[in-house]
């Protein structure tokens, strides 16, 4: 229980997933202009990293390391996240028409995000067991959705903001993240 | 019907196209990657215990089902047949995920020869300095027989060592990693 | 069709990094040293070069319908043959570039590349395209770890410049802040050259 514990507050806070280890900047910074989209797109990505790491984890364990093929780990996991992510497209159309307003355009953009594979590789890297994998994509998932509500809290409000011409849009994004990195720094030594 | 079947035999073409041409440059680099690991380790055998003739893994025989599981592997070295050392690999939980180093003893003096950081994922200049040699030599000639206790004020005392700078986790999780090394020699090799 | 053109558009006018910011997980986790930056930017390009070639070569023979898919395998297996090709012979990189050697499979230039170009010209120009933002994405990784390790490790390429160093740029927030301020000098100059245009 101590080192879930532990794995949870190492990837919510001490070691962000897209503060600190930089993975999945591309929706943190292309889907944190408005709070609502911020909170859709955590929610499509905690839905389908923690499915998605799940998955992958039993393919490594069954499939690739049974025959011995471990080097098609790249190639495989990329292929599944891709096909998963087809699918529960389809599925959340079929079944449920208002989830699919609010995750459906997030859900083609997840495949390319590489906080899915990113995470995928990192649970097997890191030798965990199905829990603890588990618990690993939902806090890293977690931790993702926390960066980028309170990132897209802070956007809205710098719009209003008088910054100067040539820092506008990206740069004062970046500046803006570089901020909150540092007080996520903060965390450190929590574990 | 035709057409999904013929699109998913033209996929099925491509994946294994594509499996059979990395298969073939992991045939290539595999023996590569194996022969550096292995040159990799005897290098590093002799930094943590220079001037041993061979350097034998009797991890089988020393590690038991009461040995810490940090311990990995216990290589013995010898000189003239004689057993002189014992060169241990340990892997201590840093701050980062875990720490996988060498630790060296010399079964006469019963001291520790030296020690060597092989991987580590530490926050770059704070941490990850674990591995320059200036803090691994700290722990060099270090009596065996009494518990290593890390430090943050210069004055330091009999098997007391210095911190690194602002990674005082990292520091302790190397000194543990020795600890644990220390205790597994001791009750093992010190008659 | 001009192939110089090709090539040089992916340097300065249509800068992956810079100008399109796509590829932005790369470029702020890896880039603390500019060796790093340097091995970054070459196995990205000899990715995306050999996925063009490849794509532009089978552009009429993979259908329509199924084309992303197998972009991505093509990719993913460049993408391993690298990984395995550097673990052999510069395993210092392939470990401190780590999990980002796999993770070029979904750097979005690539797939973007692809799409929106190899799929649709000739082996000449897709080779072009490729090289041009292939060193187009290998100066701005430069630039990004030349700035960090400067001034967060005192030192380039190893040597020592400084003897004192702003350890925060070696930090994760010391990539966001570099990135930012290349990314608004950049801004700067483009207003400046449109106004002299302008007047």
């Amino acid at each position: 229980m101590r080192e879930m514990m532990l794995i949870i507050i190492g990837a919510v806070l001490v070691n962000n997933i897209v503060l600190s280890q930089f993975l999945g900047i591309c929706p943190f910074l292309g889907v944190s202009k408005k709070l609502k989209s911020a909170l859709g797109m955590g929610m499509a990505v905690t839905f389908v990293m923690t499915l998605a790491s799940a998955l992958t984890w039993l393919i490594q364990r069954y499939i690739l390391e049974k025959m011995q093929i471990e080097y098609l780990q790249t190639i495989a996991f990329i292929l599944v996240i891709a096909s998963l992510v087809q699918f529960v497209e389809m599925v959340i159309r079929k079944t449920s028409p208002d989830l699919y307003k609010s995750l459906g355009v997030y859900l083609p953009l997840i495949t390319t995000n590489c906080a899915v594979l990113g995470v995928a590789i990192i649970n097997i890297q890191k030798s965990y067991t199905f829990a603890q994998t588990l618990t690993n994509s939902i806090a890293n998932a977690l931790g993702f959705t926390l960066a980028l509500i309170l990132f897209a809290g802070i956007r809205e409000r710098l719009e209003d903001a008088n910054v100067p011409k040539c820092f506008e849009g990206m740069p004062i994004a970046l500046i803006t993240a570089a901020l909150m990195s540092i007080a996520f720094l903060g965390f450190t030594g929590l574990q | 019907m035709r057409k999904v079947l013929k699109l998913s035999l033209f996929l099925l073409i491509v994946a294994s196209i594509a499996g059979f041409s990395i298969s073939y440059v992991n045939g290539i680099t595999d023996p590569l990657i194996e022969q550096q690991n292995a040159e990799k380790k005897q290098s590093s055998f002799n930094d943590v215990y220079p001037g041993a003739d061979d350097v034998k893994d009797e991890s089988k025989k020393y590690i038991t089902n009461d040995s810490d599981e940090v311990v990995k592997e216990v290589n013995i070295a010898y000189k003239s047949n004689i057993p002189v050392g014992v060169i241990y690999t340990v892997k201590p939980n840093g701050y980062n995920g875990k720490i996988e180093m060498l630790v060296g003893f010399d079964i006469n003096s019963k001291k520790i020869t030296a020690i060597k950081i092989l991987s580590q994922s530490e926050t770059p200049g704070l941490g990850a300095n674990s591995k320059e040699s200036f803090f691994s030599d700290r722990f060099k000639g270090l009596n065996a027989e009494s518990s290593i206790e890390i430090v943050k004020k210069e004055s330091v005392q009999d098997n007391e060592v210095l911190a690194i700078t602002a990674a005082t986790i990292t520091s302790k999780a190397v000194a543990s990693g020795v600890n644990v090394a220390r205790q597994h020699f001791i009750s093992n090799f010190a008659k | 069709m001009n192939l110089g053109k090709e090539f040089s558009k992916g340097i300065l006018s249509e800068n992956p990094l810079f100008r399109l910011t796509l590829g932005m997980c790369p470029s702020l986790a890896i880039t603390t040293s500019v060796f790093n930056g340097l091995g970054m930017g070459i196995a990205f390009t000899v990715v995306l070069l050999a996925s063009n070639i490849v794509i532009s070569l089978l552009r009429k023979v993979i259908p329509d319908s199924i084309r992303i898919p197998c972009y991505i395998v093509i990719i993913a297996t460049f993408v391993t043959m690298i990984e395995m090709i550097m673990h052999a012979f510069t395993p210092e990189l392939f470990e401190s570039l780590g999990i980002f050697i796999p993770l070029i499979v979904v750097n979005c230039i690539i797939l973007g590349r692809a799409e929106a170009f190899a799929n649709k010209n000739s082996l000449a120009p897709s080779i072009m395209d490729a090289l041009g933002m292939g060193l187009g994405y290998t100066l701005a990784l430069l630039v990004v770890s030349t700035f960090r390790e400067i001034l967060g490790a005192g030192t380039f390429l190893g040597y020592a410049i400084f003897g004192q160093s702003a350890l925060i740029m070696i930090l994760p927030p010391g990539a966001f802040i570099t990135l930012g301020c290349v990314l608004a000098f950049l801004n700067k100059i483009q207003n400046r050259t449109k106004h002299s245009v302008n007047s």
